[in-house]
């Protein structure tokens, strides 16, 4: 057992998750850099006396991550419940944790607040607007406001059920982290599939018939391009000279290539 | 077309500035084509025209979000500059819709260059974990909102005060292959975060598991979305959990009946 979170650094987390969490949102980490920083004031707490574990967990922290940024809070809560009871042995669970719920909670909260919403509220003011009123922009505040106290009570629902997690399962830890690898890697396999959307756009004029290129890799092997640079990706990451920001350079002249096919080909 | 008081220009900055906060935090409204096209209508005094303009961009892109981090053609920018140039130049409302739309789409790489420039930022705060130096981490991680900030304000001050020409020149002075690079670059680099995820997870050991994930999503989208995909992971785990804890049963089991064994001799 390790030190306890008092509720004003809950309440501290929780605000800097809300507003300034994404701006360092970059290829690399995504979400992961500002998450790190997110969380820093409650790693301070916990880890302040011992600087090399208080670096792990940061480390650790500032990991790829994303998400909806209104469901980050639940898993944030959760994340900080964990290591409140289970301290820095919680490291691997914690990282697992946050891959495994990161991909189906963004596939929720997409849906729920970002599509539904936005359809839902900001066309009803759109509406308004085109006739000449402009009071219907305070719908979205409105609702927006309301946003805002869920965000709030997300991380301290995480939060609760985080400690309902760590105390039930504080002696299975090992079983559990390789369950929940388990899970983050069947959604990482899925998000090869939806998140890498680049796809041919080559096509051959034979005579009269038009062959689209994509579409015979699609009837070989659907999702075969993402796949490849990704492993391809995973590949150069495991060489001596490769670092990410290298791994950009290479992806960005791979899509000057793969973007203009159709001119490098003369069709 | 130039005539645009200062005032006007600082006030529309701050529009744009507040926006850009709003669309990186908790979306109030702010960030949308609605908003900072109204907004904007109402510093130059003619909101009508930016309601007009703003609602019919919102509209046009409702069904389009930051999904994961994809960039998105820039609306919200393209809507301050198209209600301001129709305002300004008093041709109404859809002369202002016309020009938004190429603004939008031009201004779609300066996202994406804004998320490049955050990797310095990144790798800035990894090395200062090593020394715990909350400071500058703060900084760093400061310094990717105001690129961020910059990515919006630099286009719609160079838009206001040079006016339209320059819309029209910037399209015809870039090639069009590095759009159409730049762009696919946009789709392909996704890849690169789900890589250095895959180098902290036990990829090799769990490969049968990303396998499947992959083949349910690219075989199956048309079924299957990634909430399915996580439900039958768990499922996965859930099985994986079971037989653990039953490996741990036997070999219990099989010592207590040795020792019965023995007794019965």
């Amino acid at each position: 057992m390790s030190r306890q979170l008092s509720k004003k650094t809950l309440q501290k987390v929780c605000w800097r998750n809300m507003f300034p969490f994404q701006w360092s949102w970059n290829y690399e980490t995504m979400q992961g850099s500002g998450y790190g920083w997110v969380v820093w004031p409650a790693m301070k707490e916990l880890y302040g006396d011992d600087p090399e574990k208080m670096k792990e967990m940061l480390r650790a922290e500032s990991g790829y991550f994303n998400t909806t940024p209104a469901m980050s809070h639940l898993i944030m809560g959760a994340d900080l419940a964990l290591q409140e009871e289970l301290g820095a042995e919680s490291k691997d669970m914690v990282m697992a944790m946050k891959s495994g719920l990161m991909g189906p909670f963004a596939g929720v909260g997409d849906t729920i607040f970002l599509a539904i919403y936005r359809a839902v509220f900001f066309s009803i003011a759109s509406y308004f607007a085109l006739d000449g009123v402009p009071f219907g922009l305070l719908i979205p505040i409105i609702t927006g406001l309301f946003i805002i106290f869920t965000r709030y009570k997300f991380t301290f629902l995480g939060y609760s059920q985080g400690k309902k997690l760590a105390s039930e399962f504080a002696d299975r830890i090992a079983p559990i982290t390789e369950c929940a690898s388990i899970l983050g890697l069947t959604v990482v396999g899925g998000l090869v599939a939806s998140v890498v959307t680049y796809s041919l756009d080559l096509e051959f004029v034979v005579g009269e018939a038009t062959l689209s290129v994509q579409s015979y890799l699609d009837t070989m092997m659907p999702k075969l391009i993402p796949l490849v640079i990704v492993l391809f990706s995973y590949w150069l990451l495991g060489k001596k000279k490769m670092n990410s920001t290298r791994l950009i350079f290479v992806l960005l002249a791979l899509g000057m290539v793969l973007g203009n096919l159709g001119r490098i080909f003369g069709v | 077309m130039t005539e645009i008081s200062v005032m006007a220009l600082i006030l529309i900055l701050c529009i744009t500035t507040l926006g850009v906060l709003d669309q990186y935090s908790v979306q109030m409204g702010f960030y949308s084509p609605l908003f900072s096209g109204t907004l904007t209508g109402l510093v130059l005094g003619d909101i009508q025209t930016g309601l007009i303009v703003g609602a019919t961009l919102q509209l046009m892109s409702l069904g389009i979000a930051h999904y994961g981090g994809a960039t998105i053609p820039d609306y919200f920018s393209a809507s301050i500059m198209g209600t301001a140039y129709a305002v300004i130049s008093g041709n109404g409302a859809d002369y202002g819709i016309g020009l938004a739309i190429p603004i939008a789409l031009l201004l779609t790489q300066l996202d994406i260059l804004a998320r490049m420039s955050h990797s310095i930022c990144k790798h800035y705060m990894d090395r200062c974990i090593e020394t715990l130096d909350y400071r500058k981490v703060t900084i760093a991680h400061a310094a990717g909102g105001a690129t961020w900030i910059l990515s919006r304000v630099f286009p719609v001050f160079v838009g206001l005060v040079f006016g339209e020409a320059v819309v029209s020149a910037i399209n015809a002075v870039i090639p069009e292959w590095i759009m159409s690079g730049l762009q696919a670059a946009g789709k392909i680099l996704p890849a690169m975060g789900i890589a250095i995820l895959l180098k902290y997870l036990p990829f090799k050991k769990y490969l049968a598991y990303f396998l499947l994930g992959f083949v349910l999503l690219a075989y199956g989208d048309s079924i299957f979305t990634i909430l399915a995909v996580a439900i039958i992971g768990t499922a996965l785990a859930l099985i994986h959990y079971h037989s653990i804890a039953n490996l741990k049963a036997a070999p219990a089991a099989a010592s207590v009946d040795d020792e019965e064994v023995e007794i019965d001799e």
